[in-house]
């Protein structure tokens, strides 16, 4: 409320055995000195080496609010609500989700809990993914696909085991499920951990400073339930009124198959830049200042999900454009 | 003492600040009960602080971690930590452990007539004061909220999806009827007089079912989630925070279904996050989300007094001794006063 500090929480997602619990070791050991409180599974991978490790139980519970895939970690709230009554300060908080958890509710927790968002932010979510097997986990699991999908960053682990050739095939799959994530090849999760922690990838200045590569994808794909990304650029303003109308209407009615959004928007008239990022239904959108003198205004816009290609994404975003 | 609600609010302390005692603990209050004229307040490094008009306050480390819930059981304290421990305390400061859950958290006690239950997960424990082993009653989803009704024969627990009422029936076993509404319940209630049952959920919403129908009905409007509700008087109003006033729905009478809540205001615009009744007067304690607490008449908003001034952090807890003499008020920040209600 009026003392706005709020503890970031790290989402950890990978399949099982990819190095999820090497990761979180090598950063309990490495950062010492900081405070963290670790919430894992209680079926999960066990040898964590930390004093505060909370058991969760990953309920995962609709809202009532007429959003069907509006999805949240019930035991997420409860324990993040109850960490937040400590003596102890917390540095930061970190979840490890099942190998075979759905990133999604994790993140929509922090839209849509008032007290979750006043005093703690989603930073990141991290994917560590195994080099060797992550192809045909992809191939056998929708939730290996969709991890890939939600992460910021994405620790492609195990290069040691894989040969040049296969670790770019590897790496080729998941840009084209997630063109934006940050991928770094580890061996034993050797990555730095600024690079894992501290990202703060869900904020809208975030977005503006680090201007993923709004590239446009290609899209071939084998099934056609394989989740993948679109991007749109467009050189001349957007009309503000049939943007909101045409991007709420696609997020309420595909809300379930577009898994993250990401976009710097140029609206006719307006001064400000518009940033905006969301998951699923859920949205965060706000203007953040004036353009940059030194840059040429333009809007671009990311898509991340299933079926994307049914949606007519392309001629809605360019109805959008300014008479 | 009547206050000008288009005030700006005062910087001086109140008279009850004044003649009261604050402390400046450092560390949340998560909640506080009294026991007889004495009030039991916990913290979130797992103490206890024992208040007492007369004597100097007397703390207790009772949990490793954070007091997560707190129940009176006759002269005695229960708290539940997330150390998993479950403990009775007693006044003069002997703690015995009832059990404890390891790794697991306990998240709500409550206890009637010497019978104590405690909720870990999704089980709730019963402990029947005549038997040493606690009886294990099974629920689908994490337990949001445990509460007896007033003669104890029936508990209620709120989990996802609704509440589970259990009850002994003739031959002394534990039977369940179920109350099913979609999302997820958290603190559970029955009224006083034993009609109704509510309970606070997720979204920004109450759901209450009259028990002899279980006709079900919501109060809705709230700016944010209801974190706590009270009963007031033997069932006239239920008063409960979650708004910028404090919203006391009408129970008299055919219930609240159709009626308009009294919307009582206080300075500044602030969520109320706490509400602790005044007995027989139809009266409330509201603390609000920046630290003040006030005192009003439900049925004459005008009869407003300020207890104490904003700290600048959401009140956790109110408690008033069973002789309606003193008060304890608590914050996120842990800043508290223990005062006197009446001028000397």
């Amino acid at each position: 409320m009026e003392n706005k500090h709020q503890v970031p929480v790290t989402v950890l997602t990978g399949f099982l055995g990819a190095g999820k619990t090497t990761l979180l070791n090598r950063i309990l050991t490495e950062q010492h000195g900081q405070k963290y409180a670790v919430i894992v599974n209680e079926f999960g991978e066990q040898g964590i080496d930390n004093d505060l490790v909370v058991d969760a139980d990953e309920e995962v519970f609709e809202m009532n609010n007429g959003c069907i895939c509006c999805t949240v970690r019930g035991d997420l709230i409860r324990i993040l609500s109850g960490l937040m009554k400590r003596a102890d300060k917390l540095d930061a908080i970190i979840v490890e989700t099942t190998g075979l958890a759905d990133p999604a509710p994790v993140a929509q927790t922090f839209f849509v809990d008032q007290d979750v968002a006043n005093k703690t932010k989603l930073d990141a979510i991290v994917t560590v993914a195994d080099a060797v097997h992550l192809s045909s986990q992809i191939e056998d699991h929708h939730e290996a696909e969709e991890q890939i999908a939600f992460g910021d960053v994405i620790l492609l682990n195990k290069i040691d085991l894989v040969k040049d050739e296969n670790i770019d095939v590897v790496t080729k799959r998941i840009r084209k499920i997630n063109p934006f994530a940050k991928i770094i090849k580890t061996t034993k999760c050797g990555a730095p951990l600024k690079e894992i922690l501290n990202l703060d990838a869900f904020s809208l200045k975030r977005i503006l400073e680090v201007e993923p590569d709004f590239l446009e994808s290609d899209h071939d794909h084998e099934h056609d339930d394989d989740v993948t990304s679109l991007s749109f650029v467009s050189e001349k303003p957007l009309d503000m009124e049939k943007f909101q109308n045409w991007f709420g209407k696609l997020l309420q009615t595909r809300g379930q198959d577009i898994m993250r959004t990401k976009g710097i928007l140029d609206f006719k008239g307006e001064n400000d830049r518009y940033v905006f990022q969301g998951v699923h239904m859920l949205m965060d959108a706000s203007p953040m200042g004036k353009w940059p003198d030194d840059k040429e205004r333009s809007s671009r816009l990311v898509f991340i999900g299933r079926n994307l290609e049914t949606m007519n994404l392309k001629e809605g975003f360019e109805a959008c454009k300014s008479e | 003492m009547t206050t000008d609600l288009n005030q700006f609010p005062q910087l001086d302390k109140t008279k009850f600040e004044q003649r009261g005692i604050q402390l400046e603990i450092g560390v949340p209050v998560t909640c506080a009960v009294s026991i007889g004229n004495y009030i039991a307040a916990g913290f979130g490094d797992g103490t206890i602080r024992i208040f007492s008009s007369g004597e100097k306050h007397k703390t207790l480390k009772a949990h490793k971690g954070v007091i997560l819930c707190m129940a009176k059981d006759g002269d005695n304290i229960l708290t539940g930590g997330d150390d998993g421990y479950f403990l009775k305390i007693s006044l003069n400061g002997e703690i015995n452990e009832i059990t404890n859950f390891g790794s697991r958290w306990v998240d709500h006690v409550a206890a009637h007539n010497g019978n104590l239950v405690c909720s870990s997960g999704k089980v709730v424990y019963y402990w029947d004061k005549n038997k040493k082993e606690p009886k294990s009653l099974n629920h689908d989803s994490t337990i949001g909220g445990l509460a007896f009704d007033a003669k104890g024969r029936r508990l209620a627990v709120s989990r996802y999806g609704g509440v589970t009422v259990w009850k002994k029936d003739y031959s002394n076993k534990w039977k369940s009827t179920k109350l099913d509404w979609k999302g997820s319940h958290n603190k559970v209630s029955f009224s006083p007089d034993g009609k109704y049952l509510v309970t606070s959920m997720q979204e920004n919403v109450l759901r209450c079912w009259r028990l002899k129908d279980k006709l079900d009905f919501a109060m809705s409007g709230y700016g944010s989630k209801v974190k706590s509700f009270a009963f007031i008087d033997d069932t006239s109003y239920l008063a409960t925070s979650g708004a910028i006033d404090a919203i006391c729905w009408p129970f008299d009478g055919e219930g609240p279904m159709g009626r308009k809540p009294i919307c009582l205001p206080y300075i500044g615009n602030k969520q109320v996050t706490f509400i602790e009744p005044f007995p027989d007067e139809k009266a409330i304690f509201a603390g609000l989300s920046d630290g003040s607490v006030f005192l009003s008449q439900i049925e004459n908003e005008n009869n407003t007094i300020i207890i104490r001034s904003f700290t600048g952090s959401e009140v956790s807890a109110i408690a008033m001794t069973d002789d309606k003499s003193s008060i304890f008020i608590g914050d996120m920040s842990g800043n508290t006063l223990w005062t006197s209600i009446w001028d000397q």
